[in-house]
Order: C-alpha cells, then sequence, then structure tokens
C-alpha cells in the first residue's frame, strides 16, 4: 500500500507515518466498502453516474473536483481522468515503484491508493516538483548524474528521493539503497540514482535548491 | 560507404576530440515526467485492444464462441485469423508464426482472437466472454527430450529446427594429449526482460490504405515490415513512429511486430486508432525470453596447463516458434569457446522447438549461456590441475601473438583480453576485502570473454544504417537516425558523434527518434551496434554536407575549402585559429543563398566470408573483450547470494561519452547479477506461474554491487572515432563471474543458473551447516527443478 522512507522508529506497516497511516485507514476503510460494491456491479454501468461519487482531490497545490468510482485508484485518476501522465504504470500492483507520488510528502505508490483515500490530502506528482520553470534539486541531480538510462521508472525514482529527503535530509549511502529500494530500475542505473541522491542532498543543505 | 576504414570519421591523424561527459538530451524530459511513452498517448474516439489467448501449452481449437464478446457494450470488434487481409504471419525469419491462430496452438499465450474496445475494462470483459475450446494435445517442455525419438511434434517436421557447428582441429587426435578431462552438463535457465515499461502500441489507420504505427520498440523497420505483411500493404504504406522506449534488452526487437501487427489489424478494420498496451501479467505471459539451454562440456588440458581440446553441445529451448532463435543460436555457437587458444574444437548447437514460452532477443544474444558453462569449465579445469583460476586463463588467453579464435578469424591487434584479465585482478587487489558475517562465506570468480561486434554474419545483410543531417540557418543541427533510443544512449551517443563532426557543441544537436518514412530501413537496433551503425551513417552525412558548407565557409574565410575544419563552434583556416567565423554565420550564409542543408549519410560493414557448415570464418567484423571480476557473500545456511563487488575491464576501443557508457557497464552488471543468482522463470507445462515482480525477483537498489570501472582504450573498433559496442559485453561476463565466485565461496560445483537458493542447499548436500538435521541426504529430498 503505502511504502518505505520513513526512518526506523516512524516506520509502521510499510512505512507510512501514524498520523499518516490512521488517516489513510479511515479513509480507505469507506472507499473499500463501496469499493466492494462498485467491482461486483456489472460492466454497463460504468459510463453511467450511479455509483460514481464526488471527490476533491488536491493535486500539486490545485484542487480537482470530479466524480470518480469508488475503486478507481489513484494512479487511474491521475493519468487517464486529469491527463497527469508523467506518474507511471508499471505493474499495477504495487511492485515496481513506477508510480510513486508523495501523499502528505509521503512516498505513496499511486497504483494501491484509492483515490478517495487522499481526499483531504496533499498529492504532489513529478508534474508538481518544478516551481517557476526550476527543476527540483532532486530532478537537477538526476541530470546532472546521469541518474536514468529508459527513463520510465524516473519519476517514480524521482518522487521516492524526494520523499527520502524530506524525512532524512542527510541519508548515508546505505540509507539511500534503502530508501530508494521500492523502486524498481531494470536498467540497473542504481550506483547513478544513488550519486544523484547524494548530489540532491547536499545541495538541499546548502539551501541553494529545493 | 564512410571514407575510411580503419578508425572512421578521423580525418587525419589529429587528436581525437574529447569523450562527451554532457546531459543526455532525453534527460529533462524524462526527470520531469514529460517523455511520453505510448501509454501516455491518446485519441479521440481511441479504441483499447485485449488478446484472447490459449491457457494451454498445446491443443487443438475446438470452437471459439464470440459472439457474447460481441454483444457486449463498449465492444467494437472481436477478430480471428479469418480476418486477416494479408498473411497470417508474424515470423521474423521463418513463417511458422500465425499472428492469430487457425486450429492448433502450441503454447500458453497463443493468440486466438482481438478485441477493441472503447474502454480498457471493457476490453478485458470481452476477452473474458470469449468461450475458448481446446482439446488437449501432447507437449513437450525439456529441449533435450523434445530430440527424442516419439516426442510429442510441435510443428510437422520434427522438433529440431537446426543445428550450427564449429569444426577445428582434430579433436581425438588433441583428445590423447589431455591430460585432464572434465565432463559436465550445465543447465542455464531463461530470463524475463522486465523492462519496466510493457510492449505497447498506437496504431491510426487512414482508411484501408495507410496506417501509422506509433510503437515502443527496438526495431521500427521490423515492425514496418511485419504489419505490412498482415495488413497486405506495401511498407511505404506503414509508417512506424519510434514511442520514447521504458527499456528493451532484446524485448523490443521481434516480439513489438506482434502486437503492433493486432492493434493495426484492429485500427484497419474498425477505421479508429487503437491502443494496446499490455499488463505487466500479460508482458511477462506472452512476451519471448532469454533462452533456456542445455550445454554439455567435454574439455580437456595438458599437464602445462594448457587447453587442449573442447567440445560443447548445446540444446536450446527455442519454444512453440522459432522467432530470432536461430540467430541467437548463431551467437551462442561461436561464442561456446571464450578467448581462448584451443587446438580442436567441435561445438554443436541444437535449436529445438518446446511447448515452452519462445526464446527470442536477450542483451548477449545466446553467448551469456554458453559464457557461463564455458568459464566454469575453465575453473573446473583449474582445479583439477592445482591451478589458480586466473593462472589457468594467463597460459590459455589470446594475445597479440596467439590471436586465433574458435572461428578460424585473426583478431586484429592489440588483443586486450589479457590486459583485462591482469588489470581486473589488480584493480581487485587494491579493494578492501568484502567483509563476511556469521555464517558467510565470501568467494571471487572471474569471467573473460571474447565479445562479436555487431552482428553474426548471418544477420550481414541487416547491417547497414542510414542518416540525415540538416543544418537551420541558426547553426543548430537536426539529426535523423534509424535506430533506436532505448535507455542505453543512442541519442546522446549520436549527438556527441555529430557534434563533434560539425565543431558545434552538443546542445546545438537534436537527434529524433526514428520514424520510418524519414530514413531508410537501418536494420535493427541490437548487437551493440546502435552508437557504431547510426554514428558512422551520421558521419557520412556530415562528410556530404560538408561538400556545400565548407566552400560557402572558404569563402568568408578567405582560404581554400580545403583549408577549412569546424571546432568550437566555428569554421576556422586550418592551423590558423584566429581566422574563423562562428558556424551559425555559414549555416545562415547557406541559407541565405538557397545553399542545399540537408544531407544523407549511409553505412553498411565490409563483407565477409564465412562457412556455415564449419563455423569458420569471419563471424564478426571485429571484437572486443571483457572481464569481470566478482566477489560474492553466500549466507550457506540459507543459499543467499550477495553479489558485493564487481570489478568491469573493458576493452572499448574509445569512449564516446562517459557517463552513458558506465551506465551501460553497471545496468549490464545487475541485469546479469540479478539472472545468476535471483530471476528464475517458474516455468510449469508452459505457463509462466511466477509473472509478477513479487514472485520474478529482479535486484533493487540494495542488491546492486559495488561496481568498479575500467574501460581500456586503443585498439580501435570500426565504430565512431574508434569505439565499440558495449550494450552487450556489459553483461555477459558477469553471470559467469558470479557463479564462479559462488562455488569458491561454497568449494562446491555448481551446474544450474539462477542460482537461487534451493539450488545452492542442495547443491551443499551434507556440507550444508543443517544437513545433520535431515536423515536423507538433501540432494535426493530438496530441490527446486
Amino acid at each position: 500500500m503505502a511504502k518505505k522512507n520513513e526512518r526506523d522508529t516512524k516506520r509502521c506497516h510499510g512505512g507510512v507515518t501514524r498520523r499518516g497511516f490512521l488517516a489513510s485507514v479511515g479513509a480507505s476503510t469507506v472507499g473499500a466498502v463501496v469499493a466492494s460494491r462498485a467491482a461486483a456491479a456489472p460492466a454497463q454501468q460504468r459510463e453511467s453516474l450511479e455509483g460514481m461519487v464526488p471527490c476533491t482531490l488536491k493535486i500539486n497545490g490545485r484542487h480537482h473536483s470530479l466524480l470518480v468510482e469508488p475503486r478507481w485508484s489513484l494512479l487511474y485518476v491521475l493519468r487517464e481522468e486529469l491527463g497527469l501522465t508523467g506518474t507511471k504504470q508499471g505493474c499495477e500492483r504495487g511492485e515496481c515503484g513506477a508510480c510513486t507520488v508523495l501523499v502528505d510528502g509521503v512516498a505513496r505508490y499511486a497504483c494501491l491508493t484509492l483515490a478517495l483515500e487522499v481526499q483531504g490530502h496533499a498529492v504532489t506528482t513529478v508534474e508538481g516538483l518544478v516551481v517557476d520553470g526550476q527543476l527540483s534539486a532532486v530532478q537537477q541531480a538526476f541530470v546532472a548524474e546521469d541518474a536514468f538510462q529508459c527513463g520510465y521508472c524516473t519519476p517514480g525514482q524521482v518522487m521516492a528521493a524526494e520523499a527520502l529527503l524530506r524525512a532524512n535530509p542527510a541519508p548515508s549511502d546505505e540509507e539511500i539503497r534503502e530508501g530508494m529500494s521500492g523502486n524498481l530500475c531494470r536498467c540497473g542505473a542504481y550506483d547513478h540514482i544513488v550519486k544523484a541522491v547524494r548530489r540532491a542532498a547536499a545541495a538541499r543543505r546548502a539551501g541553494g535548491a529545493r | 560507404m564512410a571514407p575510411s576504414e580503419g578508425a572512421p570519421g578521423l580525418p587525419r591523424a589529429e587528436a581525437l576530440p574529447p569523450t562527451g561527459h554532457h546531459p543526455r538530451p532525453d534527460a529533462w524530459g524524462k526527470v520531469l515526467g514529460q517523455t511520453r511513452y505510448v501509454g501516455d498517448l491518446s485519441l479521440p474516439g481511441m479504441l483499447h485492444a485485449a488478446l484472447v489467448t490459449s491457457n494451454r501449452a498445446s491443443a487443438r481449437v475446438r470452437a471459439l464462441e464470440l459472439s457474447a464478446a460481441r454483444s457486449l457494450p463498449e465492444v467494437v470488434a472481436v477478430l480471428t485469423a479469418a480476418d486477416v487481409p494479408g498473411a497470417n504471419s508474424v515470423g521474423v525469419i521463418f513463417p511458422d508464426q500465425p499472428l492469430l491462430a487457425v486450429d492448433r496452438v502450441r503454447m500458453v499465450g497463443e493468440r486466438l482472437a482481438l478485441v477493441a474496445a472503447r474502454s480498457r475494462e471493457a476490453a478485458a470483459a470481452a476477452v473474458g466472454a470469449v468461450r475458448v475450446e481446446l482439446d488437449p494435445l501432447p507437449s513437450v517442455h525439456d529441449p533435450v527430450a523434445a530430440l527424442a525419438p516419439g516426442a510429442p511434434l510441435v510443428h510437422e517436421g520434427g522438433n529440431l529446427i537446426r543445428t550450427f557447428q564449429v569444426v577445428r582441429g582434430d579433436v581425438a587426435r588433441h583428445f590423447r594429449r589431455a591430460t585432464v578431462v572434465f565432463e559436465a552438463e550445465y543447465r542455464i535457465g531463461g530470463q524475463e526482460h522486465a523492462y519496466l515499461e510493457p510492449q505497447g502500441c498506437l496504431a491510426v489507420p487512414e482508411g484501408r490504405q495507410r496506417v501509422t504505427v506509433y510503437a515502443s520498440c527496438q526495431c521500427p523497420f521490423y515492425v514496418q515490415q511485419a504489419v505490412a505483411r498482415v495488413l497486405g500493404l506495401s511498407l511505404a504504406a506503414v509508417r512506424v513512429i519510434q514511442t520514447p522506449t521504458g527499456g528493451g534488452f532484446g524485448g523490443k526487437e521481434d516480439y513489438p511486430s506482434e502486437p503492433a501487427a493486432c492493434a493495426a489489424l484492429l485500427a484497419w478494420h474498425t477505421g479508429l486508432p487503437v491502443r494496446l498496451v499490455y499488463s505487466r501479467e500479460t508482458d511477462m505471459q506472452l512476451s519471448s525470453k532469454r533462452h533456456a539451454m542445455v550445454v554439455r562440456h567435454r574439455w580437456g588440458a595438458n599437464g602445462a596447463g594448457k587447453l587442449c581440446f573442447a567440445e560443447v553441445e548445446t540444446f536450446m529451448d527455442a519454444g512453440a516458434y522459432v522467432g530470432l532463435s536461430t540467430v541467437v543460436a548463431e551467437r551462442a555457437n561461436v561464442s561456446a569457446i571464450g578467448p581462448y587458444h584451443v587446438p580442436a574444437v567441435r561445438v554443436r548447437t541444437h535449436v529445438v522447438y518446446t511447448n515452452n514460452l519462445f526464446g527470442g532477443a536477450f542483451r548477449g544474444f545466446g553467448a551469456p549461456q554458453v559464457s557461463v558453462a564455458g568459464e566454469a569449465t575453465m575453473d573446473a579445469l583449474a582445479r583439477r590441475l592445482g591451478l589458480d583460476p586466473v593462472e589457468f586463463r594467463r597460459r590459455n588467453v589470446l594475445d597479440d601473438r596467439r590471436r586465433t579464435t574458435c572461428t578460424g578469424t585473426r583478431l586484429e591487434r592489440p588483443v586486450l583480453a589479457r590486459q583485462c584479465l591482469e588489470r581486473a585482478v589488480e584493480l581487485a587487489a587494491t579493494t578492501p576485502p568484502v567483509a563476511a558475517g556469521r555464517g558467510e562465506k565470501v568467494g571471487t570468480g572471474v569471467g573473460l570473454v571474447l565479445y562479436g561486434c555487431n552482428l553474426h554474419h548471418g544477420g550481414q545483410r541487416l547491417d547497414r544504417s542510414s542518416a540525415v543531417v540538416i543544418l537551420q540557418p541558426d547553426g543548430s543541427v537536426v539529426v535523423r537516425v534509424g535506430l533506436t533510443e532505448m535507455g542505453q544512449g543512442l541519442l546522446v551517443a549520436v549527438q556527441t558523434v555529430a557534434a563533434q563532426a560539425l565543431g558545434v557543441p552538443p546542445e546545438a544537436v537534436e537527434v529524433c527518434l526514428p520514424d520510418t518514412s524519414t530514413v531508410a530501413d537501418s536494420g535493427p537496433t541490437v548487437a551493440s551496434r546502435g552508437a557504431l551503425a547510426a554514428g558512422r551513417a551520421v558521419l557520412d552525412a556530415v562528410r556530404r554536407l560538408r561538400r556545400r558548407l565548407d566552400p560557402v565557409a572558404a569563402e568568408l574565410l578567405h582560404c581554400p575549402p580545403r583549408q577549412v575544419e569546424l571546432l568550437g563552434g566555428h569554421a576556422r583556416v586550418r592551423g590558423e585559429p584566429e581566422r574563423a567565423v562562428p558556424i551559425a554565420q555559414v549555416a545562415a550564409e547557406m541559407a541565405a543563398r538557397r545553399i542545399e542543408a540537408i544531407a544523407t549519410g549511409w553505412y553498411r560493414s565490409r563483407p565477409r566470408r564465412f562457412d556455415a557448415a564449419s563455423g569458420q570464418g569471419g563471424a564478426y567484423d571485429f571484437y572486443a573483450v571483457a572481464c569481470h571480476l566478482a566477489q560474492v557473500v553466500v549466507d550457506a545456511e540459507l543459499g543467499l547470494v550477495r553479489v558485493a563487488r564487481v570489478v568491469a575491464v573493458h576493452d572499448v576501443g574509445r569512449v564516446l561519452h562517459r557517463p552513458a557508457l558506465e551506465g551501460q557497464i553497471h545496468g549490464g552488471i545487475v541485469q546479469g547479477m540479478g539472472w545468476a543468482t535471483s530471476e528464475r522463470l517458474a516455468v510449469r507445462e508452459g505457463r509462466l506461474e511466477n509473472p509478477s515482480f513479487t514472485d520474478y525477483v529482479i535486484p533493487t537498489a540494495s542488491d546492486a554491487p559495488v561496481v568498479e570501472i575500467e574501460a581500456i582504450e586503443g585498439a580501435a573498433g570500426r565504430g565512431p572515432w574508434g569505439s565499440k559496442g558495449i550494450g552487450e559485453p556489459s553483461l555477459i561476463p558477469t553471470p559467469a563471474a558470479v557463479r564462479n565466485a559462488v562455488c569458491d565461496a561454497l568449494g562446491i560445483e555448481l551446474f544450474e543458473l539462477p542460482l537461487v537458493p534451493p539450488v545452492i542447499v542442495a547443491a551443499l548436500g551434507q556440507r550444508h551447516p543443517f544437513a545433520w538435521l535431515r536423515e536423507q541426504p538433501a540432494d535426493e529430498g530438496v530441490g527446486v527443478r
């Protein structure tokens, strides 16, 4: 469901903060009940408004009001309903990390998060990292260190690194490897990714970059 | 043809242009999430495609009931083989594979029908509503068993597709000279490509006359041919545009033709754009795999520690359709001996049909499997001779004096095999030893390989490449090539070469992904040939462009055109750097005078001769050597392998772009290590039982070893500025080195890959720390096969 990047003691059930965890449990319980009913509904109803519920999502600082089916994942809503295709779909079952986004600053797999769960929470996608045309420190570091090859996992890697550095501004290499291990890179660019996270951490600490 | 053969692109004996370090041109789109992969593309009215496939490995199709699926809402088309207007055939070399099965299925995942619907869900529902009735037929799932008399036939005409051979020297005579003979059978498993972006394409029709296909692929020209064949259209009527491709590794060489033909067929029938993007599970179940192989060895050496003879017999599991298997076998066949001098060699490589998932291209192309076996046998012989594995290799490795390969090719000097080996050993010695915890054992292993660069002789006709260079009026440059970027760094390599050849900064050069309507068929982006073939074509285009550019520059500089050189963003008078005009000014002048500022370029390799019956001749255009030295930590109780460190020394000819080169080496090591230690394809009766990243375990950042790289330049290849390829040689030595290191750590010999914990625990037998807990010897009770 949610993922890593919180350090040791704060980590619980896959790594959400306790507060975040409780909040999301509240939301997802509601979601799950409705979801099971919706999933059982025949396909004909898909296009009708029946079974759709209004939902307001705060994504990259902007509020979006839309109708969603309760079973829709955050990944589906981001990509198919809102056109935010920077968040990638690699497995749809929480294995690869290509869909990593931030929910209240914590890394989450969007494919295992229901859209309804994140109502009232701040969602940040890769599209939300750029401010005034300026790349974030993590993005700059990924460019500088050649920390990608095919690029498909890169938005997820960037978001995971962002979450890691928010939780731990000065990670050791070991902590970086551990913190980034929820995101697969089949090109095997891990060495450059670790260097990029290290570089981004230094840049953020120096205060020059975000 | 490009002007010179030795070090292409080098005008004179000038200093080589500097190695690139600049960011890749595709960096910003990728870190910003703005790069549009095919799954990110949609068009108004676009339909979603899905496949109805066989769940049996071998069966007769009794019935295919489609009416229920067709009557579902949102379903627009349900098609079968009867709806194919052209040839119902997608085999890239042999026409043995239908796009849609007619009456017989030969593997799990074989396509029976295609669905297009207004939503992904409706398409999935339609797939579920198709009633498929299959009468099971006998099946065969092991390449050795498939050759036994009476084995079920996958196709009429027998299960043996072809046998390749290398015959050199008199094995019987040299056998008598051997004091140590080692025989073994290695069982090497397959591998899933697991590119993070699944297979996908988008087909856009224009009537039934024309179609454009946007595809995640390595070989747009293969896709073009397949779609044209299936739809009965001319090649010109099928335009294929490569979309940014999220990893290939060979998995997007031949396979994307199949989904593309499916989407194009649906688009052709419906008149609407159709997108087909696989789910991960579908992708893993349906797409090609690295071939599983059974490799039998009988090798001998004499008391002086010299190899006398080597016999290799390999059974390659092609699966139910040939695909690229025969081509993979060609490389496996001639790579079986490695960079060693062996007086007598007999290699036989059998390509065999089974009802398993079909084998295809995968980084290394048959060489990794036979290299694991070859390097394992080298260690085994060393041990039996009482020699250190490195010392044994020293005594047998090819060098400047003894440089004839098993295919009878005399390697060009300098031959760097010995240097690569010695340098790897030196580098490993300077690093602190790997620390082992309680119950852990540490080991070191070597993998030394000879890589035939570019395509094998059998694929020589494909070894060509096209480029277009356009000088814009402001001095910036557009470059079009026919080879693809899939993460390996083709764009940055071509950008670097074009920028250096035109003397402009790399940022001034934009390189486009291939579009079959803008460049000529450039063959496939495979065999580590991308930078070589595309780069050479670009150099040729620049040479032709300069026929028109240099006279204009010469006029501006008041010098003869022969004295014009392009450097540092300027056209200059050679030897007088102060006499210079900006290239932008030359470009503006060309535009003002309406001088053609576009040029095409072409590359093809020198023709070679090769005798397939004996495996002797010019198998490859030129060669590279690579040595990996792996240090592993093995938890003997759990059978868990951790690859702690890999030293990688590569003979690269010339580094074009340092970060991309190192990225390729890192990536090859991680992928090779994954295959060697954790990536096990659990195939039961032809069905993949672990089609997910939970059950098929690929390395994470935590698993990646510390890597130390040394790129040795100087042994010129035939790529731009003397470069060689790196994509495949970066992977091939790793699994061999890792396997040997694990054996070193545990003091046992292992004959299987991958080395997942059950394999190691079983192989330890009575030496397993908890063997005393068992009543039965461990190797009778525990196993994964």
